[in-house]
């Protein structure tokens, strides 16, 4: 009997099996978290992530991980696009204390990490480093629960604004740290002048170019919504691989296309922005992947410096939230839950240390360690303090949090 | 009784109550920030006074007393530039017109005080649906009896504030084909209405009495009436306009009302009666749907005539009384735009534009209300 029209046994299972996994996983994971804790969906997409990789039972193994990258930083495209959207240089115009409140997050934040490290007793610069990438918050995390919650308010659009600042500020600063890293490494002058000025410059020349080609296309497809979609989703891929193959940022080249559609876009042809289900696909996958990532055995044995790291972390942008909350118009208590509101450590932040490990080996060991334990406990914990903000301001809408 | 004690209020003075929408600026939907609004505004020294209303994507302009028109558009136009001032550091605009054209009413959240919460309790989703923007004029009486007549009698007028102020083409993503939907939305009201035809102060409080006592009202502010009495401030209320899309012509809608009040109560032109609420459904309606472009029964004359030839009649006829209240130019102004057949209604539909999105028509309102 010939039977070989049945497959090989045990079978084996394709990417296209396994997306759907992840997708399902991630799903009833989240729902899970939600009905039986009221925690947000997405600790339980990251959480299927941690149970689906490596780290458990190797369900995604690295080498699906990295397949998978197509899609990480498409979904990562599309939430750091929303964010620079949300941007509205108006805004800073006519309130700019805003602006350098949202500049003191960022540095405060900075300098509070950096002196902790310093005091842990690892070099200044490597400390810089870390201190720079721990500066980000999640772009995804707290748009995410906010479009969970159906969040609405000052606090709510301040700290996607300060995210898409600490996010940009982390990068420059990392990137402005290279030609000193170059430096330490005995290259030459040029390189470790070019570099940096090439990452930043052509990163904001990518995303001014998208943003021209976008502006242009909407304007000859029209006002409709569905037709924008598209255009959008295609645009934010263009750009996410143009980024990638020119060794570009994709942060800045994605939050300059973002800022730049919103800002020049005089004649108004972008409806706003609205993702729907087909957004809500691609964040699933995003946490799930990224739950994946996370390593978590360093942990046990770098606890102590996790532990501080976070804490400065929180405390210079509660320090500087507080500091600047009158000046910029936000009552105290909205400064404080603000505070709270920022502490999701990005995912980026993995991509970040890996990318720096692999440029400088002594980056590696220890402090990536610290770094990396940090942003698997605050890519668990941070969007539960992101609700927790949200909620307690106010600006949640009780209907959708308690769904 | 003390609530319906008519307080004497100096004859024909003016205020205006203007309820204003407040929009997200990244995409033009209705805010929920009046809270913040209010706390920043709270600590501006402004004229007269500004209000939470019953959603927190509004808030209410309240004007102090005037006998004027110019100081009463001055005092609005300051009042405007501080909200818009302040709303922009809250990343928020600020608009007139009589309702939001795309907003979702499950998505309005109560203004969390007692007062609006009991109405939510009782309207259901009638109070979200509320959330429709108008303005109220209050002209001065000396007595509860002149307040009285001048309900009865400015009823007659009652379309022409329809049609002067309609500013509400769209509603819940729609063109509702009316010039103010937002009427209809007050409509559903149990309690909306007009008066009845009472014949003097006494009469009404004996009236007020019996409902209260029946457990209908509670107090005045329960009638959602076109035009009610307000014994506290000793004023009539007029309740029927859409909050236009600048305080301009918010001011003159008042010196219209000022100028008819002044020759109602001054002249006496006739005993107040019973007709003008057998047509006034009508006319009301007309006035909503069609606007300038809509029919008016003359209750008194008996006859059919096109509405803005109505409004245009009135206003020549009160132009004396216009001169001596020195708002000639305000009133010069409306008969213009009813000439020209402008209303704000249309100007929204105007500004839709081919592609029909919704969001420009919003951004154009605030741009327009903004523009000083």
């Amino acid at each position: 009997m010939d039977l070989s029209f049945l497959p090989a046994l045990p079978p084996s299972f394709g990417q296209t099996f396994l997306v759907g996994v992840l997708l399902l996983a991630g799903l009833l994971c989240g729902e899970l978290l939600r009905r039986t804790l009221g925690l947000p969906r997405i600790v339980g997409y990251a959480l299927a992530g941690v149970l689906l990789g490596p780290q458990v039972s190797g369900v995604l193994g690295p080498g699906a991980l990295g397949n998978a990258r197509v899609l990480i930083d498409l979904s990562l495209g599309l939430v750091v696009f929303e964010l620079g959207h949300r941007l509205d240089y108006q805004w800073l115009r006519r309130n700019r204390w805003l602006f350098a409140a949202a500049i003191a997050e960022s540095a405060f934040c900075f300098w509070a990490i950096h002196a902790t490290l310093l005091a842990f007793g690892f070099a200044p610069l490597l400390a810089a480093s870390a201190a720079a990438i721990g500066t980000a918050t999640s772009p995804a995390v707290v748009l995410l629960v906010a479009h969970e919650l159906r969040s609405a308010g000052q606090v709510t659009e301040r700290m996607l604004l300060f995210t898409a600042v600490n996010s940009v500020f982390a990068y420059v600063v990392l990137t402005l740290l290279l030609p000193f890293l170059h430096l330490e490494h005995a290259v030459g002058w040029s390189l470790a002048v070019l570099h940096p000025a090439y990452l930043l410059g052509g990163s904001v020349l990518a995303g001014f170019a998208g943003s021209v080609l976008l502006l242009l296309l909407a304007r000859w497809v029209g006002k409709r919504e569905d037709r924008q979609f598209i255009l959008l989703v295609a645009l934010v891929v263009l750009a996410v691989g143009a980024a990638r193959n020119l060794n570009l940022s994709v942060v800045v080249t994605l939050i300059t296309l973002g800022l730049l559609a919103r800002n020049l876009d005089r004649r108004h042809v972008l409806l706003p922005l609205r993702f729907g289900y087909g957004g809500q696909l691609f964040f699933v996958i995003l946490f799930v992947l990224t739950g994946a990532s996370l390593q978590f055995a360093p942990l046990a044995a770098v606890g102590t410096v996790v532990a501080a790291f976070i804490a400065a972390r929180f405390a210079g942008k509660a320090l500087a939230l507080l500091a600047f909350a009158g000046l910029s118009g936000l009552r105290p208590a909205g400064a404080a839950l603000l505070s709270v509101a920022l502490l999701p450590m990005s995912g980026m932040a993995v991509v970040m240390v890996l990318d720096t490990a692999a440029l400088y080996p002594e980056f590696g060991g220890e402090l990536a360690a610290v770094v990396l334990s940090a942003a698997a406990v605050l890519t668990l914990l941070g969007p539960v303090a992101t609700q927790f903000a949200l909620k307690r301001s106010g600006e949640a809408d009780p209907a959708a949090a308690g769904s | 009784m003390d609530e319906m004690a008519f307080t004497p209020s100096a004859g024909l003075t003016l205020g205006v109550e203007l309820e204003l929408q407040l929009v997200q600026s990244h995409d033009l939907d209705l805010a929920r920030d009046a809270a913040e609004l209010l706390a920043r505004l709270e600590k501006q020294q402004l004229p007269g006074a500004v209000k939470p209303e019953i959603t927190e994507s509004m808030i209410e302009l309240n004007t102090s007393v005037h006998a004027r028109h110019a100081t009463l558009a001055a005092e609005l136009a300051q009042m405007r530039d501080a909200v818009v001032r302040e709303a922009g550091m809250l990343n928020l605009r600020v608009c007139g017109g009589g309702a939001h054209p795309f907003h979702s009413w499950s998505d309005r959240r109560v203004f969390p005080t007692e007062r609006f919460k009991h109405v939510l309790e009782r309207y259901g989703y009638l109070a979200k649906q509320f959330t429709v923007f108008g303005q109220h004029i209050h002209v001065g009486c000396p007595h509860g009896d002149d307040a009285v007549y001048l309900v009865h009698m400015m009823t007659r007028y009652v379309a022409h504030f329809i049609a002067l102020s309609a500013a509400s083409p769209f509603y819940q993503g729609e063109d509702t084909q009316f010039q103010s939907s937002r009427l209809t939305a007050v409509n559903a009201f149990p309690l909306a209405g007009h008066m009845p035809f009472v014949a003097d102060w006494a009469e009404f409080v004996q009236y007020f009495g019996k409902m209260r006592a029946f457990g209908v009202v509670e107090s005045m502010k329960d009638f959602y009436w076109d035009i009610r009495p307000k014994p506290e401030y000793g004023t009539i209320e007029i309740r029927v306009c859409d909050t236009p899309l600048s305080v301009a012509r918010a001011a003159q809608l008042a010196a219209y009302a000022q100028a008819l009040a002044k020759w109602l109560l001054e002249e006496r032109p006739r005993p107040a009666a019973r007709a003008v609420y057998l047509v006034n459904s009508f006319n009301r309606f007309e006035a909503a749907r069609y606007g300038l472009r809509g029919q008016f029964i003359d209750p008194f004359e008996e006859k059919r005539k096109p509405l803005a030839e109505d409004i245009l009649d009135a206003i020549a006829g009160v132009m004396p009384q216009a001169a001596a209240l020195e708002c000639a130019d305000a009133l010069v102004a409306l008969a213009a735009d009813v000439r020209a057949v402008y209303s704000d209604a249309d100007w929204l539909r105007a500004q839709r534009g081919p592609d029909g999105a919704l969001s420009d028509v919003v951004r154009k309102a605030a741009e327009r209300w903004s523009a000083a």
